[in-house]
């Protein structure tokens, strides 16, 4: 690939994938009705495991996967235009959300046929929450370094080693471990597994780890001599580093890769009204035409996925692009409420709860899934240079 | 792509082959000299008039394959008033006035003259960075009034021209006329006239900084400092990371307001298209280091064109504006929907 490649061609949405576009901005609109999801005073996927199970019961989880595993065989154009009206609404998918994107489908991908008997219908019922144990506390950006170790014993793997950064761990049900099975002299990448660990197995504890934004997300989970059976194995003992980085694809384009400081903007328009001086139009006018730029990329890249085209580059573009830009908005939105005196006298205060929450979660948006370095690293190499 | 677009592609591919070289350019800048080649070519084969209806006897395509080949004439920092004769032709020919085969230039102006629908002197007339006056054989000022706009339409022959130039180093003159003779078209929809024109800028602009990225990869391939290609350093990576994701993202916005032609798209393109233009001119320059900056290399015939066109035909800031003004009287449930609804998808 070079520079000469970086071409897109406008996104095939289906009329399919538009209705369902209204049954979900309809949903939500119930959801709403019903007083039990307020628009939200912070930013980030929110928890809520009731809400998980009634998303569930539309069948919007596994939406893409084969009927026989609990999906409906929808597409992922249409997978893309559910999840950017869920996410723009700011309803709380956090409970599902890893399980749908990414741990599910590297299941489908390279699970076993009972593995995939066994999550998936689970999944979909939304009654499995799942975490990714990939990061370590010595290895970040330098995720081959790991040191998470899985040695083989009778009937399975006994694992030892410490993950970081891992969202949800303490709820979650199951979390899918990336951890050295053997040692192949001279290939750095080469002898890692992806390991399905039942949390409740003895041997592990859990730690959490308190967000500048104060919430409580993130944790450490240490694995002492934890037992896990053969058939916990996914795909192909020493393949995991393969695995993980065609996860990581699916990980990288999705809108929530822009939309995270997308409640900010709407509560800003809704403070602003029509009377905004021409300073403050023209910044958000700059982050609007940012923001519509971003989605007709995302869903190019949305169409070139669903025809079977791996877009890895375009993909760590939408990341390394869509989370700068969810930074900047954040700063944007900081200067039109100054300047305008939105949030003075105790006016709109949910945009001041939004802007403070914002400003101490924005430094997580281009770290989180991978950091922009890493991103313009690989976007580098797919334009020819490295 | 579609056969016609194709089509269109090779020709003009093969016409910007053939007929300029960077000699041209230089003549374009330095001696105010139209490629006459160029232009010739592109005449004969009917681009001039592409957007002209085929039964008043253009070609009749689309503005997506127009704005193709403006990508392609952006790319190749072709000089002269292809653009303006493009859209002009195609305002002649909606206001049912004749359409010749020559070279036209083309100004908007919000606060024109107010001339009265039936005059044909303009007293005291004068017109502003008006493009290649002395090349072309018509001017049409667009005009915005109380009921949309007018095209005031003059022979360029019966102006006085004080000679000016763009960034580029293009001609783009002040006229002067005592008393000019003009024959005045109403035109209907002044804003659909002038995002015409932003859009197709909008692709010329978007070639040049294609062009901009594709020379500076290159040149980071090939120059080397500290015993290797300052392509292998991080800090040109990254910097160059940056500029294809400007490339990629204004392309993606730039291509559907092409073809969908709204006014949401368009004033999000030429926005999107200014932090693009910016970042191409600066990281291109950086990346090229001194060399770059010498008038003899290609790639300022490049950037010093991002610099005269980013804020033509509405200006990056005015687009913004127009922006913000579309989506600010939303409230916090409908904005999401004012979003979703601007995209275009085929």
């Amino acid at each position: 690939m070079t520079a000469a490649s970086l071409h897109l061609e406008l996104p095939k949405l289906t009329a399919d994938a538009e209705a369902l576009r209204q049954e979900v901005r309809a949903f939500v609109a119930g959801e709403r009705a019903t007083g039990r999801l307020p628009p939200p005073h912070r930013v980030g996927l929110g928890f809520d495991k009731e809400f998980t199970r009634r998303i569930a019961r539309k069948g919007w989880i596994g939406l893409t996967w084969p009927k026989r595993y609990g999906g409906q065989e929808r597409s992922a154009l249409e997978r893309y235009v559910m999840n950017e009206e869920l996410l723009a609404a700011a309803v709380p998918v956090g409970a599902h959300w890893v399980a749908d994107r990414q741990s599910g489908p590297v299941l489908l991908k390279f699970g076993t046929e009972a593995q995939r008997e066994f999550y998936l219908p689970r999944i979909a019922a939304g009654d499995l929450t799942f975490s990714i144990g990939m990061s370590e506390p010595e290895s970040g950006s330098d995720l081959a370094s790991l040191k998470a170790k899985a040695e083989k014993v009778e009937g399975g793997w006994r694992l030892n080693g410490r993950k970081i950064w891992t969202t949800n761990a303490h709820h979650a049900q199951y979390i899918i471990v990336l951890a050295r099975t053997s040692t192949v002299e001279g290939a750095r990448h080469a002898g890692f597994s992806q390991l399905i660990v039942d949390m409740t197995s003895p041997g592990i504890s859990i730690s959490p780890i308190v967000s500048m934004a104060n919430e409580h997300d993130f944790n450490e989970v240490l694995f002492e001599d934890v037992f896990v059976p053969d058939d916990a194995l996914v795909g192909k003992e020493g393949n995991g580093w393969n695995q993980v980085s065609a996860e990581l694809a699916y990980e990288r384009s999705g809108p929530e890769r822009w939309l995270s400081s997308f409640r900010l903007i709407s509560e800003l328009v809704e403070a602003l009204g029509p009377d905004a001086r021409p300073s403050s139009l023209e910044e958000l006018g700059r982050l609007i035409s940012h923001l519509l730029s971003l989605r007709q990329l995302s869903m190019s890249v949305a169409s070139m996925l669903q025809q079977g085209q791996s877009p890895n580059m375009e993909a760590s573009i939408v990341k390394d692009l869509g989370t700068k830009f969810e930074q900047e908005a954040v700063r944007v939105v900081r200067n039109i409420v100054s300047a305008e005196h939105l949030t003075a006298g105790g006016r709109a205060e949910r945009l001041k709860a939004l802007l403070i929450h914002a400003q101490q979660y924005a430094p997580a948006f281009t770290i989180r899934g991978g950091t922009n370095e890493i991103l313009r690293g690989i976007i580098a190499k797919g334009i020819g240079l490295r | 792509m579609s056969e016609n677009r194709s089509f269109f592609r090779d020709t003009v591919e093969r016409i910007l082959a053939d007929t300029l070289d960077k000699a041209d350019i230089d003549a374009a800048e330095e001696r105010r000299l139209l490629p006459a080649a160029l232009h010739d070519a592109l005449t004969e084969n009917g681009i001039t008039l592409m957007l002209v209806p085929e039964d008043q006897g253009g070609i009749g395509a689309t503005l997506g394959d127009t704005a193709e080949m403006l990508r392609l004439i952006g790319d190749a920092a072709a000089p002269g008033p292809i653009l303006e004769t493009i859209v002009g032709q195609r305002l002649l020919a909606d206001a049912g006035l004749e359409v010749s085969p020559g070279l036209l230039s083309l100004v908007f102006v919000e606060d024109g003259p107010q001339l009265p629908r039936d005059a044909t002197q303009w007293q005291q007339a004068a017109a502003y960075d008006v493009p290649w006056a002395q090349a072309v054989e018509q001017i049409i000022i667009v005009a915005r009034d109380g009921e949309g706009g007018r095209l005031i339409v003059s022979q360029a022959a019966d102006w006085t021209v004080g000679p000016g130039a763009d960034a580029a180093g293009e001609p783009r003159d002040t006229l002067t006329a005592t008393s000019l003779p003009v024959t005045i078209a109403l035109l209907p929809d002044y804003d659909a006239a002038l995002q015409m024109a932003a859009t197709l800028r909008g692709a010329q602009i978007l070639g040049a900084i294609q062009w901009a990225l594709r020379r500076s990869v290159e040149h980071a391939g090939e120059r080397k400092q500290f015993g290797r290609e300052i392509g292998k350093f991080q800090a040109v990576q990254q910097m160059l990371a940056e500029l294809a994701g400007h490339v990629l993202a204004s392309s993606a916005i730039t291509e559907a307001a092409a073809e969908g032609q709204t006014s949401g798209l368009v004033a999000a393109a030429r926005s999107r298209l200014g932090d693009a233009a910016d970042a191409a001119i600066t990281i291109s320059h950086q990346v090229h280091g001194a060399i770059g900056f010498s008038l003899e290399y290609a790639l300022n015939a490049r950037t010093r064109r991002l610099m005269a066109w980013r804020d033509d035909y509405g200006s990056v800031l005015y687009w913004r504006r127009a922006l913000g003004t579309r989506f600010n009287t939303l409230d916090r449930e409908t904005f999401w929907f004012g979003v979703s609804d601007a995209g275009l998808a085929a």
